[in-house]
């Protein structure tokens, strides 16, 4: 399970693993408060990237991330149609 | 792994139940977020519950939240995508706020602290 330790690194990486098959691909967040941390995961079942922080400044990032994929997910069907129109 | 049953949520729902169950795990426990895109046939949803999974369409994706006993789910389209986000986003932010905070100085100017 590669863990990565910077943020560039990983979100490149995930990016790609969910680009790659994104109806196989899932992203889990974690969080404990009573530790400080927050990790997150894009796994589609054969690979796994991890990402663990404690620092307040990578939980925009992580959360920014989420959301973008979130966008991707959504999106595609909207996305392939302005594609095709010409 | 216990099979907790999945309740499916309207997104407002789903963010009001994700809201609470944020301060239930401040003090112990954790708080599991999954997003997955949806296609119509995910067999990860277990049966139960009134969750029929999601109708065939391409631009779903279905988001999970559970602090380990209790376990809620919405699906999220394209059309509810934008303000889901923006509700969600802010909701994220504002909970996952235990973690160490690097610099005294922050670049937001709104982040007072009110002595």
């Amino acid at each position: 399970m590669p863990q990565y330790q910077t943020w560039e690194e990983f979100s490149r990486a995930a990016e790609k693993l969910y680009l790659a098959d994104p109806m196989r691909a899932r992203v889990v967040l974690k969080y404990r408060h009573v530790n400080g941390n927050l990790c997150i995961k894009v796994t589609d079942d054969l690979v796994c990237l991890v990402y663990r922080t404690d620092q307040a400044q990578d939980v925009k990032k992580i959360e920014k991330f989420h959301s973008q994929l979130m966008r991707l997910m959504v999106a595609k069907e909207s996305r392939n149609v302005t594609m095709e129109t010409d | 792994m216990v099979a907790v049953p999945v309740v499916l949520l309207e997104s407002e729902q789903f963010l009001s139940e994700l809201t609470r169950l944020f301060p239930k795990c401040r003090a112990s426990g954790r708080v599991f977020i999954t997003l997955k895109k949806c296609d119509g046939r995910t067999r990860s949803i277990p049966k139960k519950g009134s969750v029929e999974g999601c109708e065939p369409a391409d631009n779903k994706c279905l988001l999970i939240a559970t602090d380990g006993k209790k376990k809620v789910s919405t699906v999220v389209s394209s059309k509810e995508a934008n303000k889901f986000q923006m509700a969600y986003s802010s909701l994220l932010r504002a909970k996952m706020d235990g973690l160490k905070k690097r610099d005294k100085k922050n670049k937001s100017k709104k982040a007072k602290t009110p002595q």
